[in-house]
């Protein structure tokens, strides 16, 4: 671990330059105020990462294509909600986008569904590597997500793309409990380190 | 089971990656993040991480959805910037507890949205300490851990947004775009369970095409939120098919 490890607002700062994330705040203080013009370019800039990780996490692409339009209405909606000083407006629209994607896995019409997925979960590591696009982030996420042991990388791709609780994952990788969310807290300051040195 | 606060900072990897249950457990790991600043700051980062995670997957979202997009947000109306400046001090405080726990559940914006409008509808004291009142069981809705929100479809039109909180057995109910009523007709709701059906309030007039937050308490395993138009005043048991009937998960 470097000395860095805890100050997340170094790495905040780092991928915020990579992404051009400080245009993409201006752009939702803008869209806050009713800027649509401003809209259409957040929507561009952030639609193909919000439908593709819904799309990971659900896998039903009408379901998936549903939930991304609530989640950038919400985007729309909720922009004066946003505060740049907690985090990046990429961030933050993923978080929403993340969890919307959750709470329909979990909802009960999601229940028959994922039956299914459970069965379907081998290799998710495999799945991240076909998944993943040639694009710089992807190739960025690969290498960190390779760096770390097959238990952080599974129980990390499990949670985030499978949507998959601690819980589930625990079971699923026969690993207990404790274990899990420490080897998912260790996976993810491994990453951060590593996304964070680019 | 109790937790040692070093067990409850571990989950932060997993509470960063949506990967725990809605539960006792988020909520005692929700409730010792707003007290640890080193927590906070290390679920940033694990965010930023999974933010990377997202842009990796990025996929080609399908033809024509940036229409529909664009189209529903020309219609929809947005959440008032910056509470803060626009309420007055007294409000303020109203506001205070539970704030900076919207800030992080960010889906609930809309049912904030309409408890603004009921005090911008508000006019007389009398109107202001209701809806006051009113706002504060909706606030402490809104700021139960396991507050879950929901939206759906009305037939002929509109969307329902629910935020419900299972374990408090309450509801609060906005609605957007329900065609307007003829004159002597009323938007009622109701608690659709098996043994009985019980109604949950009126709809208060829109404004704006939104109706201010209606809260709702008594709801039981196995309710269905049920919405149906009714002579003015109310029915006593619905007489109209309903136009949406939302299985609540309690």
């Amino acid at each position: 671990m470097n000395p860095n490890d805890s100050d997340a607002s170094r790495f905040t700062s780092a991928t915020t330059d990579r992404r051009g994330e400080r245009d993409l705040d201006l752009l939702l203080v803008h869209v806050a105020r009713g800027d649509t013009e401003a809209f259409e370019t957040v929507y561009d800039r952030l639609a193909g990462p919000v439908y593709g990780v819904i799309r990971r996490v659900l896998r039903d692409p009408s379901q998936s294509e549903e939930v991304t339009q609530e989640v950038l209405l919400e985007v729309w909606r909720t922009a004066a909600r946003f505060d740049p000083a907690v985090g990046g407006a990429a961030t933050w629209v993923m978080t929403i986008a993340h969890r919307r994607a959750i709470d329909r896995v979990r909802s009960t019409t999601a229940a028959a569904d994922r039956e299914h997925k459970t069965a379907e979960v081998h290799t998710p590591h495999d799945e991240v590597a076909e998944a993943v696009q040639a694009s710089l982030d992807a190739e960025r996420v690969r290498r960190c997500l390779d760096g770390l042991t097959d238990v952080q990388r599974e129980s990390i791709t499990l949670a985030y793309y499978g949507g998959y609780s601690y819980r589930e994952v625990s079971d699923l990788l026969k690993v207990t409990l404790g274990a899990i969310k420490t080897r998912i807290r260790d996976g993810l300051i491994r990453m951060r380190d590593c996304l964070g040195v680019s | 089971m109790r937790l040692l606060r070093h067990d409850l900072h571990s989950l932060s990897g997993a509470y960063a990656l949506d990967a725990l249950e809605p539960g006792a457990e988020r909520d005692r790991f929700t409730r010792h993040l707003s007290r640890c600043p080193s927590c906070a700051s290390e679920v940033r980062g694990f965010r930023e991480v999974a933010t990377a995670m997202a842009f990796a997957t990025a996929a080609e979202p399908p033809a024509g959805l940036r229409d529909r997009v664009l189209a529903a947000a020309a219609r929809t109306r947005q959440v008032p910037p910056e509470v803060r400046t626009h309420a007055r001090p007294r409000r303020t405080r109203t506001w205070t507890p539970w704030v900076p726990w919207l800030s992080g559940v960010v889906a609930t914006a809309s049912i904030v949205a309409a408890v603004l409008f009921g005090f911008a509808q508000a006019h007389t004291q009398d109107e202001l300490n209701q809806v006051r009142a009113e706002n504060q069981a909706i606030s402490l809705l809104l700021s139960a851990p396991k507050a879950k929100l929901l939206t759906y479809p009305v037939t002929h039109g509109g969307l329902a947004t629910v935020v419900l909180a299972a374990d408090r057995h309450e509801l609060a109910v906005v609605t957007t775009g329900l065609p307007a009523l003829p004159a002597g007709k009323v938007y009622q709701l109701w608690l659709i369970g098996k043994p009985k059906i019980t109604s949950a309030g009126l709809l208060p007039p829109a404004k704006d095409g939104q109706t201010p937050a209606v809260l709702a308490t008594g709801v039981a395993k196995g309710d269905a939120l049920g919405l149906t138009v009714e002579p003015a005043g109310g029915s006593a048991q619905p007489t109209t098919k309903p136009i949406l009937a939302l299985p609540l998960p309690v």
